[in-house]
């Protein structure tokens, strides 16, 4: 049976200069790529050379029907419980289930970026030219409302005229959006201050209105928040129509910040970056700068941040500011500091300890989970100039919203291209706007929560305080003095004007948490080789040799197809005996195929007679060996 | 007859051992061989197929499966070391940590003039020479007329300095003397924050005592920072030459720092805290310290079941000029733990109650070779000075005083003493500070190798705490809890005590579940081999034996087959040259021998096998080759195949 395929290729080594012509001749006989004559030769040459093993007994049993149908039975049988199987392993690798990894870092933490605000935008003697007005309709609103009379800074009576005049038509803006009760249930304006109000059914809020009288109503429970609400929202106006609120406000380092160290040794001017907060007033944002980051070497206090701050609060506005202190907020570099997202305050008169924890999570991106590299594929263009963080994006997401629904940009969010900020003598209605949007916004109608993926790499900073008091009693005096001599700290409130804030690493190690895919490709292709080998004993190669015979099908049928198209056409004419048609077709490659073939071994085999019975041999397996 | 025995042993041997190396006779042919046989898939496909197309399609088909499995072997061995975290969370009875409780001011400072006076005078005039600030005005007017008296001169080695002119010259603090400042100069920093004018900046000067010229000048933007700095300087130096009992004595005792304690309901006393003496925080007292062996635990959660302390803290006695905040530190740690409560303490405020919450995670890493940590630290070449398990902290300050000890010859007054080694003071090592300043930095550059040195440890215990402050005691409770207070604290105490001198702590679990992090090997052994059999299987069907026989197919039977060719073509070398030799006469003898190509292709017999030299044409007559091949015509050896042709010609 081995004859049958044999190998030209093997007689050109084996055989001496006697075969040499009837080689070359083989060679040039062997073609391409040589076809089977018969199906049966076909299934005969695949029964005896496959590899899969239950197709053998299946295809090759062909004479015991039993036999047959038994090997069917059981072809079939492992078959479906490989396909079971299968589909099992498929379903696990396209759940994309992942293994969960815990680093322990241990190389030289950067320490991250810092920013501490003032608590106050502007001061108040700066500002109040244009808050004058609504200082004055807040004073009578809280003396209407709550019978209060809130003691004015004397008025700046100089202003000039025009100054009036402009004063005048914002009054009719502030007018339009008055504070007032409400009574709890139906939404009833009651007009001035009706003595016999039952504090509990009444709420204060203001009404916002749009061009068509639709009216959306802001309540509050507490008349302090109410306040503030409708001071801020105003404030948000006047900020806007000022053409260079830049100018109102000026960096004052010194007077803030009146000792810095990092690592034991006196920080650089050029390791703070200046930005103005509107609510938060002058912002300090320390190593920020990429070129030069601090490295802490050793956990603890001494190799941290320590900052003296002064919080003395005696130029506030007053209606606006009603924290004392400085806020703080641990950011990482190249993000923005959202102060009302992750910042805490700091007390006057304490010394604050916060201890960092730096934990970095890593997420595996793609189709394990749905986070984004770099925000790049996020719909949502990025306004901050930072890099993409979820935060960066909702609020990039709002503003861009807010720009094509209201027609304006919201004053604390950064600017889109060709918008403007909202203003209501430019806008009218943009506060009923504002706060509609805000409240779908809340509920996530606007699809910013989802549209806004988590960055596969996020670095968080677990802070945890401890405070004491500072100065103590007993150093009080020499700190305060030399405080006063140096940063021209006046004593006024002693206590009260300056805190102490220390910012440094707890750990010298920083926890990661990473993602690796439980189940790789590589891991996914072993299990199927397994159940592979498991059930059929066949590879890749097997499925190869099936995909070869099923060629070999169907090109052996267009050809026998075809040999009898000509066959009918040839019969109509006289024609060859039809036995002798198989080879009519091949009759210029059928001399290459088995039976010519066969008969040159033969004559080989019989033309070295002398040679081979000369001496003792024994052939080989393949009995065409000779021995000298 | 000799020759019968010898050639009686060869029949036998043939007979007995069917050694005979690979049956082909070539490399081909044994490649032929072992296609036909083996059990490797697609390597019989290459030899059977009909076509060249098709045989070359099967041999690259057979190529690349061998390449990818080679490929996915190599990355699920890449992969083995890989890890998986478990986390699971137990609820159980917790055993309490350890909290240590430090005053921040470490001794009191009326017990400590006796030491300090000197220093704090030198202070005291450094603050008037510099800012003007005085506060009993003719208490330091004497203090500076006895300047000179009391004569000790090494606070005149490192003096406070003014320093102007771009870091030029600098005037002394006593003589107001101007001094040039020589030498390599280098700053811990050099800009300054308010650059305004040059005279607000302060620092001092260390130089190298056996080398003048250098230098290094330590600048602060900020006074107070200064004042701190170098007065801190000054204090080490002096506690350094104080013996630790004097040390103890001069700090809190127990009964000074704890007013009440209260512990799982119940009210403990002063023996459940263990004494432990910090160089930097004097006396602490450490609750449930394990010492006699018992570690309490707390049956449930929440702040009416933890510690509850009021500690004293004689805000009036403290060092001024040494702390300037006032509180106390408290940290908690594992037993076993060294508490590094300078570095990671939590403050806690006078005049308010501190409650801090806990929560407990316990985490355990691999080893090598998953990660490169440590269990025990027994495998870290530093010795471990404290006397606590190791944790990376311990190793590095434990390095670094090994290191200080080395090169200045005596231990830095923070970290513990190790064996043989005493105390820097200034007094017997007058360049220690320079040393220290060096090293440090060398230290915090890396330049010392303790951070490549000192590894993780693999396990270890943390508690994430939650601080929340409240105001107490409140102001109709002050009064009574006051009164009550003074009572507890006796008759030693005359005065009444004042709400800034106390504080109210409160440490307990938030919750008593443990979250226990664990790593687990993600791939076994076993694993890893049913990958390999499944990637075998799966490309070839091969399996370990088919391994095997590759092995012994394409590396000995080629390589004898090889040997066998080379040692045929020595041989034959070998022949020609006695041929040479030999009388001309000698070569008409084999008639038909002249045939190369097929007299080259010994076939491998039992003498050729057992490398044993083939008989010498021997005179016997040999059977004639056959006539036909002498009537071969020549030209069928010049269209020889490439192949044959080289086989032939050699």
């Amino acid at each position: 049976s081995v004859k049958a395929g044999k190998m030209p290729e093997g007689e050109k080594m084996r055989q001496c200069k006697q075969e040499e012509e009837q080689q070359q001749k083989e060679e040039k006989r062997e073609g391409l790529i040589e076809f089977y004559s018969s199906y049966q030769e076909l299934f005969q040459f695949f029964c005896s050379n496959t590899t899969i093993h239950g197709a053998i007994r299946l295809v090759c049993s062909k004479k015991n029907k039993m036999k047959t149908a038994f090997w069917s039975v059981l072809f079939f049988l492992t078959f479906g419980l490989m396909y079971w199987q299968f589909g099992i392993l498929y379903r696990e690798y396209f759940s994309y289930p992942v293994n969960l990894n815990l680093n322990l870092n241990s190389d030289r933490l950067t320490f991250p970026a810092v920013t501490l605000c003032t608590l106050n935008p502007y001061r108040y003697s700066a500002i109040r030219k244009q808050l004058d007005n609504l200082d004055q309709i807040t004073h009578q609103t809280l003396l209407d409302l709550y019978d209060y009379n809130m003691s004015l800074p004397q008025r700046d009576w100089s202003t000039s005229s025009t100054q009036r005049r402009s004063s005048r038509s914002l009054l009719s803006h502030v007018l339009r959006h008055p504070l007032r009760r409400q009574k709890r249930d139906n939404l009833v304006n009651l007009p001035g201050n009706s003595p016999s109000v039952d504090k509990n059914d009444w709420k204060i809020g203001f009404v916002l209105c749009n061009e068509d009288n639709d009216c959306f109503h802001q309540a509050y429970s507490s008349g302090v928040d109410a306040v503030r609400e409708w001071y801020s929202f105003h404030y948000i106006n006047i900020l806007a129509q000022v053409p260079d609120a830049k100018a109102l406000d000026e960096s004052d380092f010194e007077n803030f910040i009146y000792a810095c160290r990092f690592n034991e040794a006196t920080c650089d001017k050029a390791n703070y970056t200046h930005f103005h907060h509107p609510l938060y007033g002058n912002c300090y944002t320390f190593n920020d700068n990429s070129s030069s980051l601090w490295t802490s070497s050793l956990p603890g206090i001494n190799n941290g941040l320590s900052l003296v701050v002064r919080t003395e609060q005696n130029d506030f506005i007053p209606l606006l500011s009603t924290v004392t202190g400085a806020r703080v907020m641990v950011h990482d570099q190249n993000e923005p500091a959202f102060m009302d997202d992750g910042g805490f305050n700091v007390r006057p008169g304490i010394e604050t300890s916060i201890s960092m924890r730096k934990e970095m999570t890593v997420r595996l991106g793609g189709s394990y989970s749905d986070c984004t590299e770099d925000g790049s594929d996020v719909p949502v263009q990025n306004l901050y100039s930072s890099r993409y963080t979820e935060q960066v994006c909702i609020r990039s997401c709002f503003q861009l919203n807010m720009v094509e629904r209201c027609g304006c940009a919201y004053y604390f969010y950064p600017l889109p291209d060709g918008a403007e900020y909202c203003d209501y003598t430019k806008h009218r209605a943009w506060g009923y706007c504002y706060y509609k949007l805000l409240a779908e916004f809340k509920a996530d109608v606007l699809g910013c929560f989802r549209k806004c993926r988590k960055p596969c790499k996020m670095t968080e900073y677990q802070l945890s305080a401890g405070y004491s008091r500072w100065p103590s009693a007993v150093s009080e005096d020499w700190v305060f003095y030399m405080l006063s001599q140096q940063n021209k700290y006046n004593i006024t409130s002693k206590r009260n004007g300056v805190a102490k804030v220390n910012i440094f690493f707890k750990e010298w190690n920083y926890k990661t948490n990473g993602e690796s895919p439980a189940f790789t490709v590589v891991t996914l292709l072993s299990q199927l080789g397994n159940q592979w080998s498991l059930w059929f004993g066949s590879s890749v190669l097997s499925v190869m040799e099936l995909a070869e015979l099923v060629l070999d099908f169907i090109a052996i049928t267009f050809i026998l197809a075809f040999r009898w198209f000509r066959s009918r056409q040839k019969l109509s004419p006289p024609g060859p005996p039809l036995n002798s048609q198989d080879n009519a077709a091949f009759q210029d490659e059928a001399p290459a195929l088995s039976a010519p073939h066969r008969f040159t071994v033969e004559a080989v085999v019989t033309t070295l007679p002398s040679y081979n019975s000369l001496e003792p041999h024994g052939p080989s397996r393949d009995g065409e060996v000779a021995h000298e | 007859a000799a020759a019968a025995p010898g050639k009686k042993i060869t029949a036998r041997l043939k007979r007995t051992l069917p050694v005979r190396g690979p049956q082909a006779p070539t490399l081909s042919e044994l490649m032929r061989w072992y296609c036909l046989n083996t059990n490797t898939h697609g390597c019989r496909r290459i030899v059977v197929s009909r076509g060249r197309l098709r045989r070359l399609l099967w041999i690259l088909l057979t190529l690349s499966a061998v390449g990818l499995i080679l490929w996915q072997c190599a990355e699920l061995l890449i992969n083995y070391y890989s890890a998986s975290v478990s986390v699971t969370v137990q609820f159980q009875k917790l055993p309490f940590p350890a909290v240590t409780i430090c005053n921040i001011n470490p001794y009191k400072y009326s017990a400590m003039k006796e030491y300090l006076s000197e220093l704090d005078k030198e202070t005291k005039k450094a603050l008037e020479t510099f800012y003007g600030f005085s506060e009993g005005k003719s208490k330091v007017r004497r203090s500076v007329d006895d300047w000179n008296s009391t004569g000790s001169d090494f606070f005149q080695q490192i003096p406070l300095l003014k320093v102007e002119d771009f870091f030029r010259t600098a005037t002394e603090l006593h003589s107001g003397q101007k001094r040039k400042i020589e030498g390599s100069v280098f700053h811990k920093d050099s800009s300054i924050v308010n650059s305004g004018d040059s005279n607000d900046i302060i620092g001092f000067q260390l130089c190298d005592a056996n080398n003048s010229s250098e230098c290094a000048l330590y600048t602060f933007s900020s006074g107070v920072n200064a004042i701190q700095e170098w007065y801190k300087l000054h204090y080490m130096n002096i506690m350094a030459q104080i013996p630790l009992e004097t040390k103890e004595k001069l700090s809190y005792s127990a009964e000074d720092l704890l007013l009440t304690c209260f512990f799982d309901g119940l009210s403990c006393e002063k023996r459940h805290f263990t004494r432990f003496h910090h160089p930097l925080h004097g006396n602490c007292y450490t609750f449930n310290s394990g010492e006699n062996g018992t570690v309490l635990s707390t049956s449930t959660g929440g702040s009416e079941y933890g510690l509850q302390v009021v500690l004293y803290i004689d805000e009036a006695d403290y060092n001024p000029f040494l702390v300037t905040s006032s509180g106390a530190k408290i940290m908690v740690h594992d037993q076993n733990e060294y508490p590094f409560i300078e570095d990671i303490g939590t403050e806690i405020e006078t005049a308010a109650a501190t409650s801090i919450g806990m929560h407990f995670t316990q985490s355990h890493k691999l080893s090598k070779p998953y990660s490169d940590c440590t269990e025990t630290g027994a495998d870290i070449p530093v010795e471990n000075l404290y006397n606590k398990s190791y944790s990376l902290q311990v190793c590095l300050h434990s390095c670094f005083q090994k290191a200080m000890v080395d090169s200045c010859g005596c231990a830095q007054y923070a970290q513990p003493l190790p064996a043989g080694a005493e105390y820097c003071n200034y007094k017997k090592n007058p360049n220690w500070m320079y040393c220290y300043y060096k090293l440090h930095e060398k230290f915090v550059k890396e330049q010392l190798g303790c951070q490549q040195i000192c590894k993780d440890a693999c396990s270890f215990k943390e508690w994430a705490l939650t601080t929340s402050i409240a105001q107490w005691p409140s102001a109709v409770s002050e009064d009574w809890m006051l009164r009550v207070l003074s009572w507890d604290k006796g008759q030693k105490l005359n005065k009444k005590l004042n709400k800034t001198d106390l504080a109210n702590l409160m440490v307990f679990y938030k919750d008593l579940n443990e979250r226990f992090i664990s790593e687990n090997p993600a791939n076994t052994l076993v694993i890893l081999l049913s990958n390999f059999g499944g990637q075998l299987g799966l490309w070839m069907s091969c399996s370990v034996v088919c391994v095997i026989e590759i092995v012994e197919v394409f590396l000995i039977d080629s390589l004898s087959i090889v040997l066998r060719r080379q040692w045929q073509r020595a041989k034959k070398w070998w022949r020609g040259r006695q041929r040479a030799s030999a009388p001309p006469a000698a070569q008409g003898q084999g008639q038909g021998q002249h045939n190369p190509a097929c007299t080259d292709e010994d076939l491998p017999t039992f003498t050729t096998a057992l490398r044993l030299p083939l008989p010498r044409d021997s005179p016997l007559p040999r059977t004639p080759p056959p006539n036909y091949s002498t009537l071969r015509l020549e030209t069928a050896f010049t269209e020889q195949l490439p192949d044959t042709l080289e086989l032939g010609q050699h």
